[in-house]
């Protein structure tokens, strides 16, 4: 089931053709390798544009992150990771 | 030419591409599945069990138990849409949104309907292979043929049809699939003897102006594949007609003070929404959905155009308390129709005598524009608190503070 979360996470980031692409992520003492970006969409909240990617990790589990400029900081906002 | 570009199951396909464990799964769309709402969207896969958009989640639940039931994310939808349209751009500028998950392209006159399906293929693979989702196209020489030819075949179909192919293709069809004909207006065709869209190209006009008054004409006309509606490039822009926002009830309520608290938060929706976009407006409208799921519209026309969150919850409770015989309710929703353009209405303003209010309203639409929409809510409108789990389209849940990772209170 997919998990709602606000986990705050480390990101290692790459920035190509100047776009943001995260790589690799430390959750739960773990790190996640992002095996592929399937989306990436916008939100605005007052004046900061927050952006979040639906990214793919090694296995079957998929990842919601969020990047907050006014951290800037990132964000693990949902989780499906196959568990009940 | 002109393509309709009608995206399969969009919300719900749009996860199936996001989540690789629900490709290939029936996933049905909603707002917090833990709780009770309605179907906003089936995928392909579960469609053959019976269920629909708008359906009850209860209802869709005893119908295909197996089902992923995935919380909506209305944000991510609609940027999703803005992606396709800038898609759609780099082929002409002439791109115009009909919906969050639809859009006319035209080709102009010069292309071939021929060309046309030609690039509605390309189109159609390079969404495949950018998003990784499915679109249906129709093409033809005006938007009521491509609109229509779009829905022939779904999924991931594509049909082209000039007049002659419209009227092959759709006369034998039943009068209810012309666009345009919704199911009560399909009641009384079938009353007149107009069963078919064939039927429909062939009744007498008069008949049809006697019965429809001016839209049976042209509906006969509509039958016959002619359309001569402009397309109105997204660019230009279309002022919006109306703004409302509504919202499914956690569970059925029959306590006024909660129903108040969330019809202003409603009302303070509205407006601000109103006043972001630059309009006012004069008609205030109060839906209501009871229990047995009986829904009622009511509606006041203002004195005056506004976009004050004060006056437009005035007008809403005043309707809700008419209107409201102490039913429990299961949804509330509010808009405001008869738009205008704010410069127009600011000559009002200089002779109102709530100047301090106005100051207020900007002041705090500014501490929205850099906190976002939570930051400062009407204290009267916190009523749903610890009640209600979802947050309506247009409210922005709660964000992690800065450097703590919990949420913001």
């Amino acid at each position: 089931m997919f998990e709602s979360l606000s986990d705050p996470v480390d990101v290692l980031t790459a920035f190509v053709d100047g776009r943001m692409q995260p790589l690799r992520f430390r959750w739960k003492g773990r790190v996640v390798r992002v095996r592929k970006v399937s989306g990436q969409w916008v939100r605005r909240e007052g004046s900061a544009l927050l952006r979040y990617f639906s990214v793919e990790g090694g296995g079957a589990e998929t990842y919601e992150l969020c990047y907050d400029p006014r951290g800037p900081s990132w964000v693990l906002s949902r989780a499906w990771t196959g568990a009940k | 030419m002109i393509l309709l570009v009608d995206m399969d199951a969009f919300f719900a396909s749009v996860e199936q591409a996001h989540h690789p464990h629900l490709r290939g799964q029936p996933v049905i769309v909603c707002g917090d599945p833990g709780r009770r709402g309605v179907v906003t969207a089936a995928s392909y896969e579960a469609r053959p069990y019976g269920v629909h958009a708008g359906m009850r989640l209860a209802e869709a639940r005893r119908l295909c138990p197996q089902a992923h039931y995935v919380e909506g994310n209305p944000e991510k939808y609609v940027a999703l849409s803005l992606q396709l349209l800038d898609l759609y751009s780099t082929l002409t500028p002439d791109v115009e949104p009909f919906s969050v998950d639809e859009a006319f392209v035209g080709l102009g006159p010069r292309v071939t309907l021929a060309r046309a399906e030609e690039i509605a293929h390309e189109l159609q693979r390079t969404i495949a292979q950018r998003f990784g989702l499915g679109a249906s196209i129709g093409a033809g020489p005006n938007k009521l043929i491509a609109k229509m030819a779009a829905g022939l075949q779904k999924p991931r179909g594509i049909t082209a049809l000039d007049e002659e192919g419209f009227c092959r293709a759709f006369w034998p069809r039943e009068v209810r699939e012309m666009w345009g004909v919704g199911p009560k207006l399909a009641v009384r065709m079938r009353s007149l003897g107009i069963m078919t869209v064939g039927d429909l190209a062939h009744a007498p006009e008069p008949l049809l102006q006697e019965a429809f008054g001016i839209v049976g004409p042209q509906l006969r006309e509509a039958a016959w594949g002619r359309d001569d509606t402009p397309l109105v490039p997204y660019h230009r822009g279309v002022d919006a007609k109306s703004m409302g926002h509504e919202v499914t009830l956690p569970e059925d309520c029959s306590e006024a003070a909660y129903l108040e608290g969330m019809l202003l938060r409603l009302c303070d929706q509205v407006a601000r929404r109103l006043r972001s976009e630059g309009f006012v407006g004069r008609i205030v409208t109060v839906k209501i959905r009871d229990r047995r799921f009986e829904t009622t519209l009511r509606q006041r026309a203002l004195p005056e155009h506004t976009a004050d969150c004060a006056t437009v919850f005035h007008h809403a409770r005043a309707l809700w308390r008419e209107h409201w015989k102490g039913d429990e309710m299961r949804l509330l929703g509010v808009s405001v129709s008869g738009l205008e353009r704010r410069a127009a209405a600011d000559q009002q303003e200089l002779f109102s005598p709530d100047q301090r209010l106005r100051r207020l309203e900007r002041a705090l639409d500014g501490v929205r524009d850099r906190l976002g929409e939570a930051s400062v809510v009407p204290a009267a409108s916190l009523t749903h608190r610890g009640r209600l789990g979802h947050v309506p389209f247009g409210a922005v849940p709660g964000r992690p503070a800065r450097g703590a990772g919990k949420p913001a209170s």
